[in-house]
C-alpha cells in the first residue's frame, strides 16, 4: 500500500517507517552470519565465510573481519562494497583522532562517528542507506573491552553478546540463555563455535568456512587482534560436534 | 641564523653487511640554550624502517605525526608493513606538497627491505629532493661539513653489525662534539633482519 514512498529513501511512510532502512536490514539478514561475544579477558568475533563458488580465488584478506586501528576491529554483515567504504572511513577517522589528540580513539566515539555517517544517508541527499551491519570490538583504557552493534539506520548499542546476518534471531536467543558474565575468551570461543554450528549449514562447517578472531590484551599493554589458529579451532569444533552427536543419540 | 639551525641536532645512517645503523644526538635546544638532553631524533616506524628528523623541532614533531598517520593507514589497507624505499617516496611527496611554504625538516629514512633484507638509506632536503646513497647519509645543517669529512674517511663498505656500531658511533660523536648546537650524547640503533639493538652513548656533556 505504501509502495509509492519506497523509492524515496529520505522520507517517512504513512505509518512513520523508513522503508529503505528496513529493506537494507532485510538484505543483511541474508548475508553471512557474524557473532560477537565478550569475555572477562577479551572479545571473540566469529564470522561465516560464505563460499559462493568453487571458482573464486581464495582471498588473502578476510571479507568479514577488519582491523580499524590497533585497539579496534570489526566484523561485517551485508554488502561488502558498502562495508569497504565505511571501514576505510573508520580507519581514517581513527587516525585523525590520534593525530589531533595523540591518543587512541575511544571505541564508542568511533562507533558514533560511523553511525552518524550512516544516519546521514537516511535523512539527506536522496541516496540509499549503507547495506551493512557491524559488530565493533575494541578496548580502551577507560571502559576496557567493549562490543557494539550498528545497523543501516545509524542506531548502535553496546552489547555483552550479539549476532548479525543470517539466522541472527536464533543466535540471539541462544546467546540470551547461554551467555554468562563470568565467561573467559576460552568459554566465549566455545559458545561462538557452538552457535555457528547451529546457524551455519552443517556440510560447510570447518575451519575454512569459519573465521574467528580474538581481541585480547598482550604483553606490555599491547592489544592483540588475532585469528584463532586452525589447530585450536579444529579442536573446539571436534568437541562441539561430539557433543552434538551425543545429544542426537540421547534423543 | 637560518631556521633549520635553530634547534640544532644531527642524524646519521650507514649501510653495513646485511644491516643498517642509524644514530642521532640527544640535544634539544633553542639557539644557545639547551632545553633537554634526552631527545633522540630517530623514530621507529616498524621493525625494519626508521626515520630520522633534523631541522626545526616543531616541524619535526608535526611531520612525524603525519608520517605515523599515513603509515598506519598504509599497514591497515595493505595488510603489510611499509618498506623504507616506499616511505622515502611518501615523505618526499608530503614535503613537496608544501613547496612554497615548506616544513623546515630534513628527513632521513633507513631500513631493510625485500626478501633478502637489503639495506636502504636515503635523505632529503626540506622540499623533498631525495638522495639515495649506498654508503651513508647524514642530516642536521649545523654539523654536515664536519660529519661529511669524518664519515668519508672512516667509512668502509661491508662492515659487520658490531664494527658498524663502532664506526657510526665514532663518526657521530666526533662530529657533534665540535658543534655547539648538537651533542649531549647519542643514541645508536643497529638494524639487522632478526633484531634491532639500541645503545645510548655518553659523549661530551656540553
Amino acid at each position: 500500500m505504501s509502495r509509492r514512498y519506497d523509492s524515496r529513501t529520505t522520507i517517512f511512510s504513512q505509518e512513520g517507517r523508513l522503508y529503505q532502512v528496513e529493506y537494507a536490514i532485510q538484505a543483511i539478514d541474508q548475508a553471512g552470519a557474524a557473532l560477537g561475544i565478550t569475555g572477562t579477558d577479551g572479545i571473540i568475533l566469529a564470522a561465516e565465510k560464505k563460499q559462493t563458488s568453487k571458482l573464486l580465488e581464495p582471498s588473502i584478506s578476510s571479507e568479514k573481519m577488519y582491523k580499524i586501528d590497533d585497539h579496534i576491529a570489526c566484523a561485517v554483515a551485508g554488502i561488502t562494497s558498502d562495508a569497504n567504504i565505511l571501514i576505510n572511513n573508520a580507519r581514517v577517522k581513527a587516525q585523525q583522532y590520534t593525530y589531533a589528540y595523540q591518543s587512541p580513539v575511544p571505541v564508542e566515539y568511533l562507533v558514533q562517528q560511523i553511525c552518524d555517517l550512516k544516519q546521514g544517508y537516511t535523512q539527506y541527499g536522496g541516496l540509499r542507506p549503507f547495506g551493512v551491519s557491524f559488530l565493533f570490538a575494541g578496548y580502551d583504557k577507560k571502559y576496557g573491552f567493549q562490543l557494539y552493534q550498528s545497523d543501516p539506520s545509524g542506531n548502535y548499542g553496546g552489547w555483552k553478546a550479539q549476532a548479525i546476518g543470517d539466522n541472527n534471531r536464533n543466535a540471539q536467543s541462544t546467546l540470551k540463555t547461554e551467555w554468562k558474565p563470568e565467561f573467559t575468551t576460552k568459554e566465549a570461543l566455545h559458545l561462538a563455535v557452538k552457535i555457528m554450528s547451529k546457524t551455519m549449514d552443517s556440510t560447510n562447517l570447518s575451519s575454512r568456512t569459519l573465521d574467528i578472531h580474538r581481541l585480547t590484551l598482550g604483553p606490555n599493554g599491547t592489544i592483540l587482534f588475532q585469528e584463532v589458529p586452525e589447530k585450536e579451532l579444529n579442536a573446539v569444533l571436534e568437541e562441539i560436534l561430539k557433543a552434538k552427536a551425543l545429544e542426537k543419540e540421547e534423543e | 641564523m637560518s631556521i633549520l639551525e635553530y634547534n640544532g641536532g644531527a642524524c646519521l645512517a650507514m649501510v653495513g653487511k646485511g644491516c643498517v645503523a642509524v644514530a642521532s644526538d640527544l640535544r634539544f635546544g633553542a639557539q644557545a640554550t639547551t632545553i633537554a638532553t634526552n631527545m633522540p631524533k630517530v623514530h621507529r616506524i616498524n621493525d625494519k624502517c626508521f626515520v630520522g628528523l633534523a631541522g626545526l623541532t616543531s616541524d619535526n614533531q608535526t611531520i612525524l605525526n603525519k608520517i605515523l598517520f599515513r603509515t598506519k593507514l598504509y599497514s591497515l589497507r595493505e595488510e603489510r608493513e611499509i618498506k623504507p624505499s616506499v616511505l622515502s617516496n611518501l615523505i618526499s611527496t608530503m614535503l613537496y606538497e608544501k613547496r612554497f611554504g615548506p616544513y623546515y625538516v630534513e628527513p632521513l629514512v633507513c631500513g631493510l627491505e625485500g626478501p633478502e633484507d637489503k639495506p636502504f638509506i636515503s635523505a632529503m632536503d626540506l622540499i623533498g629532493a631525495p638522495l639515495l646513497a649506498e654508503d651513508f647519509v647524514l642530516i642536521g645543517s649545523t654539523v654536515t661539513e664536519a660529519l661529511f669529512g669524518i664519515c668519508e674517511s672512516l667509512y668502509r663498505p661491508n662492515l659487520e653489525p658490531e664494527e658498524l656500531f663502532e664506526i657510526i658511533s665514532q663518526c657521530l660523536l666526533a662530529g657533534v662534539d665540535r658543534d655547539a648546537l648538537s651533542g649531549w650524547g647519542a643514541v645508536v640503533h643497529i638494524i639487522t633482519k632478526d633484531k634491532v639493538v639500541s645503545r645510548t652513548l655518553r659523549g661530551r656533556q656540553d
